[in-house]
């Protein structure tokens, strides 16, 4: 028995085995990538709607928010479309917001007239909202609580059970 | 009813395998032959109940037979019949199925080729191939049972996954790359019997590599197909990300290449026999390395199934090989070394061998510690951070250069002792001529040195492989008066071994070439076009001819049709697409590719708008296509290499015989 062998290799399996368990106990989605802006302040923002009128951050304290960047050239984007409207109807409590995303405001538009349209779409000159919240993608989905703090970004087409667990964590 | 009778085909299957396992332990302990014919018995029930299993899931597949789980998952009644059969690999559980059939497979394969032969080593190869015929077994009995009973039975189901059913090329990948991996567990049975019986004879290590050798070329032809897939479907242009699970399919590779290697010198020199079954081992466990990363979820990869339940009972299993294969190399290792010659001169065949199994296995962590970095830092703190392209890049290239210098010096070494006069007579001629290669291609522009590296490199690499291949052709000619096709038949099949390597060593040369090639001069944009606007592009005339939905019956898909111009030739019309199934309701980019041999066209529509303008990229990168030619020829040359000597011998004699007739 080559006892060097055998320690160094039980040594070496040990510590395989202990890296590739981790994920496994720890229970952790490698799809999922946290948002350093989560447990932050929202950045601030002036923007106007497609429909002319502005909204800005300061006025939106107090209440609870969910911000969708989107864009009419991201499939994604158009299956969460029905989940968000369905959910703007149910909290009317809660403002809703879409944030247009590297898109032309007239696309945009003709989209929410042949597919719904439930809360306001701002447009993002030059993308700097988008910037400022560390989009990477879309469909992105931001929930802020009351203080303006955001709660949870979801980086993924979102379903109507994930916006409903989040918007109860906010209000 | 086929639920039920899948099961008990698996239950079955399961009993031959634990009790086969356990008849050729003990008759390989107790050197009985009546042993060895019930585990030969045990081996081919396993296989039959397995085959039986797969038949009667793809029944239930082609016939629709919703209350079968796997189909109600998968299937759908508007996929055409040909993606049907193959949806059996496009989800966890049938995967897993379809692995034990190619166990199956492969193991009364083996049964049957070593049948009357090596009875003790044969007995031990068995059971320790029906040990890992139990895990997969049990696997598919328990926590990825395909054949688990639906409730409810639906009318109808979601259909396969729509990167399956988008391309021709995803029917075969998959099966290639399972052959290469399930195959691994041959070699490594064969080694662990030769480690329990603590000898390695002559005519073992011969099989053992034939069979590694057979199992490496389905390795080598996954792999390809898979990038060749990635570069003709998923839209960026490209070929190979580094993504965990590309490497875990190329870890093994690397070892088994590795192996390939040292197992040369062992047969020839009576070297490193220890060293050869440690690299065989490290490959199966690498194979299982890499499909635990494919089925546990814990990787973020285009390859990963979501979370499933197998995680951690493939980690217990991996745990449990890892063991057995210590304990096993720690006892045996001392007495087979024992008989080792030593190494006479560094500047050597043998020399070379050696330092190409250092790069070789040093190239295996390197890419293991990138693959497992991400986890190791998740480990102890709760950053998150990926590693990607430029690390392996940068690791990658001076290994690649450095066995491209190898593969020019090897093959034309001496074994044993080399004369300096002999050495310099040899790679005088082949170093100036790189040389100039490279002074050629710095005086027509190119600055990169890794660029500059890989051509002249290469050029040394094939000036020997080619030297290897022509001399004793050219011999046969001169001297027994051949035509040249009969000159190379007679060549290629008397030194088949030989060969082949080099033509493997050909085709690792041009992929070499065309990977710098298309790299350092890849040129890509994004433009929208116009309709009826021919646009110039990298010397392409694109013109959009406008846009159409063709309806399917599984999916609709919005074609972009362009077409292209290069100095005045006509190319024909590109029609890029976005494909989505209604089923699933994704949409899969499909790119439109016009390949040549100097260079590819790449096409690929990012959007289509109603204004008569639509989005594309556009990639032009040089020599792509000898890359999938590279690629083939390692492939092919690999097949001849491992060609059977039985079925060559008996042609041979045959001819023989009418030559004295």
């Amino acid at each position: 028995m080559n006892w060097k062998v055998l320690l160094s290799g039980l040594f070496g399996i040990g510590l395989l085995v202990a890296v590739l368990a981790v994920p496994i106990l720890k229970g952790t989605d490698p799809h999922a990538l946290p948002s350093v802006l989560e447990g932050r302040k929202a950045p601030g923002f002036l923007l106007d709607s497609l429909e002319g009128q502005t909204w800005s951050s300061d006025s939106l304290v107090g209440k609870p928010v969910v911000m969708n960047f989107w864009a009419t050239w991201c499939g994604p984007c158009k299956q969460e479309h029905p989940a968000l409207l369905a959910a703007a109807r149910m909290y009317p409590e809660v403002v809703f917001l879409g944030v247009l995303y590297g898109d032309e405001p007239a696309k945009a538009q003709r989209y929410l007239a042949r597919a719904g349209a439930a809360y306001p779409t701002l447009v993002d000159p030059a993308q700097r909202t988008a910037m400022d919240f560390g989009v990477g993608g879309v469909p992105e989905t931001f929930f802020i609580d009351r203080q303006g703090q955001i709660v949870k970004k979801v980086a993924q087409p979102i379903s109507m059970g994930e916006i409903s667990h989040w918007v109860e964590a906010i209000q | 009813m086929i639920s039920l009778i899948g099961r008990g085909l698996v239950l079955l299957a399961l009993a031959a395998a634990v009790s086969g396992c356990v008849v050729g332990s003990i008759s390989g302990i107790r050197k009985r032959d009546r042993g060895g014919d019930w585990t030969r018995n045990l081996t081919f029930a396993f296989g039959s109940f397995m085959v039986m299993a797969t038949l009667l899931m793809e029944y239930a597949l082609i016939t629709h037979d919703f209350s079968v789980g796997y189909v109600a998952q998968v299937g759908s009644l508007s996929t055409p019949l040909h993606i049907t059969i193959v949806s059996l690999w496009s989800a966890l559980e049938g995967s897993i199925l379809f692995w034990g059939f190619v166990l199956g497979i492969y193991a009364m394969v083996f049964a049957w080729t070593t049948r009357g032969r090596h009875p003790q080593h044969t007995a031990y190869s068995l059971a320790v191939l029906l040990g890992v015929a139990v895990f997969f077994c049990f696997l598919v009995a328990s926590v990825a049972d395909p054949f688990a009973a639906v409730e409810v039975v639906p009318p109808d189901g979601p259909g396969p996954n729509p990167l399956l059913q988008n391309h021709v090329l995803m029917i075969i990948h998959p099966p290639a790359l399972y052959l290469g991996f399930v195959g691994m567990s041959v070699p490594f049975a064969m080694a662990c019997s030769a480690l329990l019986a603590g000898r390695l004879d002559a005519a073992w290590m011969q099989m053992l590599r034939r069979w590694t050798l057979l199992v490496w070329s389905f390795l080598t032809l996954g792999i390809l197909l898979g990038g060749w897939w990635s570069y003709e479907v998923l839209g960026w242009g490209g070929y190979w990300a580094w993504d965990p699970v590309e490497n875990a399919s190329f870890m093994p590779w690397l070892a088994a290449t590795a192996f390939l290697h040292s197992a040369m010198v062992t047969a020839r020199k009576g070297l490193f026999s220890g060293w050869s079954l440690v690299l065989v081992i490290a490959s199966f466990l690498l194979t299982l390395l890499g499909t635990f990363m494919t089925r546990s979820g814990v990787f973020n990869s285009v390859h990963s199934f979501t979370q499933s339940p197998i995680g951690p009972v493939f980690l217990v299993f991996i745990a449990i090989v890892l063991v057995f294969s210590v304990i096993l190399l720690s006892a045996r290792l001392d007495t087979l070394a024992a008989k080792d010659a030593s190494i006479g001169s560094a500047v050597s065949r043998e020399g070379s061998f050696l330092l190409n199994n250092l790069l070789f296995v040093c190239f295996t962590f390197t890419v293991l510690l990138g693959t497992l970095y991400p986890l190791i830092v998740e480990a102890i703190s709760e950053n998150r951070i990926s590693v990607g392209q430029p690390y392996f890049d940068a690791m990658s290239a001076p290994i690649c250069l450095a066995l491209l210098f190898l593969m020019g010096v090897g093959p034309v070494l001496p074994w044993g002792r080399s004369e300096p006069g002999q050495v310099r007579q040899l790679f005088v001629r082949p170093a100036v001529f790189s040389v100039v290669v490279g002074a050629l291609s710095f005086a027509l522009g190119v600055r990169s040195p890794w660029v500059i590296g890989t051509f002249s490199m290469a050029t040394f690499a094939a000036w020997a492989s080619v030297r290897e291949l022509s001399t004793p052709v050219l011999l046969r000619m001169r001297k027994q008066g051949e035509a040249l096709p009969k000159a190379l038949l007679e060549s290629a099949i008397r030194t088949r071994r030989r060969f082949g390597g080099h033509i493997v060593h050909l085709g690792v040369v041009a992929m070499a070439v065309s990977v710098a090639s298309a790299t350092h001069w890849r040129e890509d944009v994004d433009l929208t076009l116009t309709q009826d606007e021919p646009v110039e592009v990298f010397g392409y005339t694109l013109t959009y001819l406008g846009a159409e939905n063709q309806d399917q019956p599984h999916r609709v898909s919005q074609v972009g049709r362009f077409s292209a111009a290069a100095g005045g030739r006509d190319l024909g019309v590109l029609e890029p697409r976005f494909n989505r199934y209604k089923k699933r309701g994704d949409e899969v980019p499909s790119p439109a590719v016009y390949s040549g041999p100097k260079e590819d066209l790449y096409l690929s529509l990012l959007r289509v708008d109603d204004d008569g303008t639509a989005s594309l990229r556009v990639v032009v990168q040089p020599m792509v296509a000898w890359l999938w030619v590279g690629g083939l020829m390692m492939v092919f040359g690999s097949f001849i290499a491992s060609f059977p000597e039985r079925i060559l011998r008996r042609r041979s004699s045959v001819e023989a015989q009418g030559d004295v007739a």
